[in-house]
């Protein structure tokens, strides 16, 4: 039994209590300390004068962490190179649309003066711009320069007349698939989804004996924001839409957008895919892929180079890539997507945050991110560039994908829509017995509601 | 008889759940990317060293971990600092509004952290705090203040009060008489506050990820979330960091437990 | 000699505030003031996507509709059923746990270190553990289950049901030492002199559990499940991480759901008055537990 008699303390010198209580403050500054100390350094600007006769400037560039970090080291070095009174902070939230998006909105919302450089989400104009966090681009980002990126790209950066993002990368759903198994058969690649699914049925019957893991189809329909395109791209390929044309109403009621989800909950899900693409993302459902167990895999641009990189695919050099199909011939959608640079409406910078847009956004720069880390181009010119397509030749196709690719709707209300959209599809995939027309006309009640909510103020 | 069959059945049955997923975890970390994608996998890594390289040196995780350090062990010492009076006067003084007080306490931490999330953001920002690792430790020492505060007074309570009084006879002062009698008296209870807070602000992940934006300052549960990438699960990565993450904690609980469930216990104080 | 007393007293309380203070104030800036300024946001009507709204006073209409949201019943029924498993699961393990790490044996430390392991790792990434266990193509439950035949491997996370209990298994298997630390602390003040006692009477050893260990362990028991419940009702990290509310809402619990509307979809009013609605609800429950506990709690247990 180990314990102290309590008279055995009270004979000890009182000061050693009094020195336990020091030695306790003592350690406690020693942790502190370098808190301080170290926030001292960082923040103020390195080197005492600059060379350069402008004042230094420290830009903070919010963003999530990028996969090719070393790319995105040498670029912004550069940058600082060429404009020595400039040096940048980055600020890094998790690779997540929402999770990013809900970190930086934090600061927005509270006006933070300290964040100047931002990645917007194609989806988040309309908000930021309604909620006036992002600065109007359109004395400095001049129509001229506009017509150099690609037209759908510029699209999404405006809002009510007013440009607010120049495109970084942009975005569409593709369809992916096994060029080997489907030229086995004597396929090519499918333009409706009934015949996707009848070529899948029939390599399945061929392939169950040598890959019994093999699935026809992998895709993301967790309840999650990539859920909203995955579905988009159904209901629109079916002719329906999200939303009225006029864009003042939610139309999940229509008769072709309750069928296209109709199609996916019967022929998709557990059938055409394995009922774990509930559960997937793009990470898993690309893995699936790349496994060899799926004929075919709706991902965006970025998918191709990882289907061909020798490590990590088992299936490189075996993958063809085409525009998503529809439910009749020429009435394939494929969702826009991708990231713009936008300037904080709080930034005290706004002319050096330009000249850094204006860097990442060149020619030069947009060259090496897709040379180096394979990343789409949004400008025009670099989907004919030699040197882009030596080492992304599918780029030559995917233009015109881009061209077309269908918006998710547009409204500065969006993230809320989002979530009424994901939770009607997700339910209406993953419930069994769910009333579908019910669930739909709920969604679109939901729906309206908020937009004349967004009306009415205007 | 009985008694041992149970106690080897609760020991293996309590450790073995605990361990089982954390092992699989470990093994994880050994393994190669093809063997953590390949179904089924197989049991046994074929013993690479490629995700802690990834972990520690792309990732920079041995930085994070050294925020968190300094962000966990502030904590820990400020929280007892404030707490262990606070407990005391509440266990044995008398305080007009002791209830009130309790009440109080009680009542914020019942209060959902995303909702003073908001406050608390524009509270740092007018104080500098944002992008500071003081920025989290405040909220931290605020939050886990009323479970601690709880812990120690009941454990206070518990303490013989008789050498207290003596002491006091004697001219000690309240303070004297916690620090020099009932403190050596509450070790248990004191470790066991302080692991309650150390693992709480070793894990927290929404305020810090909300407050420290800028990885020079960021604490391992925000450095570890930023390993998703936007190709792939970092399945490896994660498994090599938690294993890493875990082991600081492991070393602290080893090198505490004798204090955390000493020889105390009331019988033999009374004796 | 009265004066003398009260002087005394008064000394005393002087010390008692000097004591309170520190710690009330450090919790009245960081913890109370945010409290009571996000109660006064929940009765405003604000959303960042359309700042023309303004911020107009709205009462208690954000409650009201709260009241008749659908989304939020679904997201009360979940948590409610969290709340319920999980803190009587994570109690009956860390009662067995407490009881195992009191004991005398050899190799206890490194016993008392694996089973804090759970706790000691951190949300966000035991949630992605679990989530990687049970993965449909290469997780462990599958092949602990199935083995070789991976044809038969289940999508676990994609049933609503089992989604549910995935999230709940694993915030019993994250959080049952916390409680087995506050119950272990309850256990080390029972006298052993009663044990004896009891043994002397011939009581065996479920006897003495039932009718000494159990009674004196009610006020930790309590305090446990009082902190427990707290947590579970605030569940946010694991289903951020796990599964986003889904499948089909499965795992959408109030928290959540407060999550979203305030900080993704800019809602300020209304996932302010969400919070306050689970802090009203926790308070509730907590009042019932309090009671329960007595004057047991902050009071000596034996004269």
């Amino acid at each position: 039994m180990r314990w102290i008699s309590p008279t055995q303390r009270i004979q000890r010198p009182p000061q050693s209590y009094a020195g336990t209580v020091f030695r306790w403050i003592g350690l406690l500054i020693l942790i502190l300390l370098p808190c301080s100390t170290g926030i001292a350094c960082a923040e103020s600007p390195p080197g005492a004068a600059p060379a350069s006769s402008k004042p230094h400037v420290t830009l903070r560039f919010v963003s999530w962490k990028p996969d090719h970090a070393r790319v995105w080291e040498e670029v912004l070095a550069d940058f600082t190179r060429t404009h020595p009174h400039i040096s940048v902070v980055r600020e890094l939230a998790p690779h997540s649309s929402t999770a990013y998006h809900d970190l930086l909105t934090q600061k927005l919302k509270n006006r933070d003066a300290t964040v100047d450089v931002f990645f917007i989400d194609v989806i988040w104009v309309p908000e930021f711009a309604a909620a006036g966090w992002a600065r109007p681009l359109d004395d400095i980002f001049s129509p001229a320069m506009r017509q150099e990126f690609l037209p759908a790209a510029i699209e999404v950066g405006q809002y009510d007349t007013h440009v607010y993002g120049v495109p970084s990368r942009i975005d569409a759903g593709l369809l992916y698939y096994r060029q080997d198994l489907l030229a086995k058969y004597g396929f090519i690649a499918p333009a409706t989804w009934p015949e996707l699914v009848r070529q899948a049925e029939t390599v399945l019957a061929g392939e169950r004996q040598t890959n019994p893991l093999l699935q026809g189809y992998s895709a993301q329909f967790k309840q999650y924001e990539g859920l909203v395109c995955n579905m988009l791209e159904f209901v629109e390929g079916h002719g329906g839409s999200l939303m009225r044309p006029d864009g003042t109403g939610s139309a999940l009621s229509s008769p072709d957008a309750l069928a296209a989800v109709q199609f996916v909950r019967d022929e998709v899900i557990g059938r055409l895919t394995s009922r774990a693409a509930l559960t997937y993302q793009e990470p898993e459902a690309l893995s699936l892929f790349l496994q060899g167990h799926a004929i075919f895999h709706r991902n965006w641009p970025y998918a191709w180079e990882l289907a061909n990189n020798q490590t990590r695919s088992t299936i490189a050099g075996q993958v063809g890539v085409a525009p998503l199909p529809g439910f009749s011939p020429g009435r394939a959608a494929a969702a826009l997507g991708g990231w713009l640079y936008g300037i904080s409406a709080y930034s005290q910078h706004p002319d050096e945050a330009w000249a850094l847009i204006e860097f990442l956004s060149s020619q030069a720069v947009q060259k090496k991110f897709s040379r180096e880390a394979g990343i789409a181009p949004s400008r025009e010119a670099l989907f004919s560039d030699p040197e882009v397509l030596a080492r992304s030749p599918q780029l030559r196709n995917q233009g015109a994908v881009l061209h077309a690719a269908t918006p998710r709707p547009r409204s500065p209300v969006y993230p809320a829509i989002s979530h009424l959209l994901q939770r009607y599809f997700s339910r209406a995939l993953a419930v069994d017995g769910l009333d579908l027309a019910q669930e739909a006309a709920i969604t679109d009640a939901h729906i309206d509601r908020l937009l004349a909510l967004t009306k009415a103020a205007r | 008889m009985t008694r041992r069959i149970l106690l080897a059945g609760g020991i293996l049955a309590t450790v073995g759940l605990s361990l089982l997923p954390f092992l699989w975890f470990v093994l994880t970390s050994f393994k190669s990317q093809t063997e953590i994608e390949a179904a089924p996998p197989p049991w046994w890594p074929s013993g690479s060293l490629g995700f802690y390289r990834t972990a520690l040196f792309d990732h920079h995780l041995f930085d994070y971990a050294l925020n968190s350090v300094v962000v966990a062990g502030a904590t820990t010492l400020l929280a007892l600092l404030f707490a262990i009076p606070a407990a005391y006067a509440l266990a044995r003084l008398t305080i007009p509004g002791k209830q009130g007080i309790l009440a109080v306490l009680l009542c914020v931490s019942m209060f959902p952290q995303m909702a003073i999330a908001g406050p608390i953001w524009r509270l740092l920002d007018s104080l500098g705090g944002l992008n500071h690792r003081w920025g989290v430790v405040l909220p931290y020492v605020a939050l886990t203040l009323p479970l601690a505060i709880w812990i120690l007074a009941s454990f206070f309570k518990e303490l013989p009060p008789e050498l207290e009084d003596a002491a006091r006879v004697d001219g000690c002062g309240t303070w004297g008489t916690l620090f020099r009698i009932t403190l050596p008296l509450a070790t248990p209870g004191i470790f066991t506050a302080a692991i309650l807070i150390l693992i709480y602000a070793w894990n927290e992940f929404f305020f810090a990820l909300l407050i420290l934006t800028q990885p020079e300052q960021q604490t391992l549960p925000v450095g570890i979330a930023l390993f998703q990438g936007e190709f792939t699960m970092p399945w490896g990565e994660l498994a090599a960091a938690s294993v890493v993450a875990t082991l600081p904690l492991i070393g602290v609980v080893l090198l505490c437990q004798r204090w955390i469930v000493s020889g105390l216990s009331a019988g033999a104080v009374k004796g | 000699m009265i004066r003398a007393h009260s002087l005394l007293r008064h000394r005393e309380g002087l010390a008692a505030w000097s004591m309170v203070a520190p710690a009330l104030l450090v919790t009245m800036v960081f913890a109370v003031y945010p409290v009571l300024d996000s109660l006064w946001l929940s009765l405003h009507h604000i959303f960042v996507g359309i700042p023309q709204l303004g911020s107009p006073f709205v009462g208690l209409d954000n409650y009201v509709a709260l009241f008749h949201d659908p989304v939020a019943r679904q997201a009360l029924v979940v948590t409610l059923a969290f709340v319920l498993l999980s803190t009587l699961l994570e109690l009956a393990c860390g009662l067995i746990i407490a009881l195992v790490i009191h004991e005398r044996f050899r190799g206890r430390g490194l016993v008392r270190a694996a089973i804090l392991i759970p706790w000691a790792i951190p949300t966000v990434v035991a949630s992605q553990l679990w989530r990687y266990i049970f993965n449909d193509q290469y997780g462990f439950a599958n092949l602990l289950l199935f083995g070789d035949r991976v044809t038969d491997y289940v999508p676990w996370l994609a049933y609503p049901g089992v989604a549910f209990a995935v999230v709940v298994l694993t915030d019993v298997w994250k959080t049952s030492s916390f409680a087995a630390l506050l119950i272990l602390a309850g256990l080390q003040v029972i006298p052993h002199d009663l044990y004896d006692a009891a043994r002397v009477d011939g009581a065996r050893m479920w006897q003495r559990f039932w009718h000494i260990t159990l009674p004196l362990l009610k006020p930790a028991l309590l305090l446990a499940l009082l902190f427990r419940t707290m947590d579970a009702f605030r569940v946010f990290d694991l289903v951020f991480v796990m599964t986003q509310g889904g499948p089909g809402d499965a795992t959408q619990t109030l928290q959540f759901y407060g999550y979203q509307t305030l900080f993704t979809e800019g809602r300020i009013g209304y996932g302010s008055a969400i919070s306050v609605a689970v802090f009203l609800m926790i308070l509730a429950l907590s009042l019932t537990y309090l009671r329960a506990m007595g004057s047991n709690l902050l009071e000596r247990r034996r004269p």
